[in-house]
């Protein structure tokens, strides 16, 4: 265990390293949940396509994405694609595959509530002259991110913990710093265990968060001020 | 002129004609309604007025436009034309006075503020003001269809289609809404009305249209249909003891 204290001393001395790492993570992570929504909110609108081609094309690509390791798809890009002359930056690679495969999940979610939905508000958004562009933006969207809020929560979480695949693609992120501290100072146990630690905390404030979000999207409760 | 003339009007689904041949007028300002056995189109024919359903073949004429055209402008005559459906169909993300606003300010670009001048002045005419800040989730069955009027009414439409308001409200309710169809017409809006309901058509409508089998099988008054028929189809459907649908 951590019992001495000499431990927090070793590895303190890393700390800007560590610092730096836990920065780009929470970067990568925050990034990657604002463009994995936003994309998988556009990959979802083109799932309601009236085209059948586009329909397919989409469920294709989600498809492709749920079905198949992230780590493949970022070998692919950041090791694969130089034989090609594509060279792209850790963070490029990082930010487009995580984006990529997020949005296809967070799609999927989003899919799932829109099932649940009643669609005779749609018939009735469509009878009072609303176009399917002011029918996605004004009723469904809102509803099904709504609906979709706990989903949601828990792939940002998600996102937290699987940016630190990345090391792999030698991007600078906390677990590759952390895994420099363990060879620098061979404490190995105490290093790992410090990192798991550090991620459960992040996790854990995270979670909070996610929890206050569901309960403000909650609103309104069917109890609330009746009539 | 006819607010409304349906002329010949028909609609297949695969081989089978849901609508075979459908022609009536509706007067502005007059009231209509439409009964009928449960599958004989009633809901198609409403639906196939504002494009909702694409009509076969046939004509509409909408205040003397023909309005089955390809290049008819569909959003704007849906705007024209306020639905009421069975089933309220209110917006459940949004409280009563954003559902009666909607419309307005995304359709008919109004400010917020004439908006919501304007759903006060309808949610009053229809009793329920009072709830602007509730959700659909909070209402009854009767408030929400209340709602969902004047939903309706605040796009200023030249008429109101009900598809069966009243089916799925307890008898009480019922009344209410037909005591709230009756005020319209009195303040002169145009309505046609299908229901089940031979109380709510008698209550409401100068003049009954009996489909079935995707045809106009009599046009008349309640009394008349009741009455003066010797039509085994109507007798059953309308004559004394026949048995409410
Ligand atoms: N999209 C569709 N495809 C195929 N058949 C349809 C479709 N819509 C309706 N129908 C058929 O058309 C017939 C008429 O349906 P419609 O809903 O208009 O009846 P209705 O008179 O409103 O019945 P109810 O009183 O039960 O509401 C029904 O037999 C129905 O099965
Ligand atoms: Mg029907």
């Amino acid at each position: 265990m951590m019992g001495d204290l000499a431990v927090l001393q070793d590895v303190l001395v890393y700390w800007p390293e560590i610092a730096r790492g836990l920065a780009s993570t929470l970067m990568l992570s925050v990034i990657i949940t604002l463009t994995g929504l936003i994309a998988g909110i556009a990959v979802f609108y083109l799932t309601l396509s009236s085209s059948d081609v586009c329909r397919r094309a989409v469920q294709g690509y989600i498809s492709i994405f749920i079905g198949t390791p992230l780590i493949v798809f970022l070998f692919l890009l950041y090791y694969g694609l130089p034989q090609w002359g594509i060279k792209l930056t850790p963070l490029t690679v990082a930010v487009l595959g995580f984006t990529l495969n997020v949005a296809a999940y967070n799609a999927r979610y989003m899919t799932t509530a829109y099932n649940g939905l009643d669609p005779s508000e749609i018939e009735a958004a469509k009878a009072q002259g609303f176009t399917s562009r002011q029918i996605f933006h004004l009723m469904t969207l809102p509803q099904v991110l709504r609906l979709s809020i706990p989903a949601l929560t828990n792939q940002a979480i998600q996102n937290l913990k699987d940016t630190s695949l990345v090391f792999l693609i030698q991007y600078a992120e906390f677990f590759a710093q952390m895994q420099e501290v363990a060879l620098r100072t061979f404490r190995f146990f105490d290093v790992y265990l410090l990192t798991g630690l550090v991620y459960f905390i992040l996790v854990s404030v995270l979670t909070n968060l996610a929890r206050r979000a569901e309960m403000f999207a909650d609103l309104p409760p069917a109890s609330r001020h009746n009539r | 002129m006819a607010l409304l003339e349906v002329r010949h009007l028909k609609k297949t689904f695969g081989d089978r004609a849901v609508l075979d041949g459908i022609s009536f007028d509706l007067e502005e300002g007059g009231i209509k309604a439409i009964m009928g056995p449960s599958g004989c189109g009633k809901s198609t024919l409403l639906r196939c007025i504002n494009r909702l359903i694409e009509p076969t073949s046939g004509s509409i004429l909408f205040r003397g436009q023909e309005v089955t055209g390809r290049d008819t402008d569909v959003r704007a005559l849906r705007q024209m034309i306020g639905f009421v459906f069975q089933n309220y169909a209110l917006y459940r993300h949004l409280c009563v006075l954003d559902n009666v606003t909607v419309g307005p300010r995304k359709l008919k670009r109004m400010s917020r503020r004439e908006a919501e001048g304007k759903a006060l002045h309808e949610l009053q005419r229809l009793n329920v003001a009072d709830l602007r800040h509730s959700f659909p989730s909070q209402l009854s069955g009767g408030q929400k269809q209340r709602v969902a009027i004047a939903r309706a009414l605040a796009m200023d439409p030249a008429v109101l289609f009900f598809d069966e308001p009243t089916s799925a409200l307890d008898p009480v309710m019922a009344r209410e809404v037909a005591a709230v169809i009756n005020q319209l017409h009195s303040e002169n809006v145009t309505v046609l009305c299908v229901t089940h309901d031979f109380e709510l058509a008698r209550s409401v409508a100068d003049r009954i249209i009996f489909l079935r089998d995707g045809r106009i099988r009599a046009e008349d008054t309640a009394d008349n249909l009741r009455n003066h028929y010797d039509d085994h189809e109507i007798r059953t459907f309308f004559g004394p003891g026949a048995a409410p649908v």
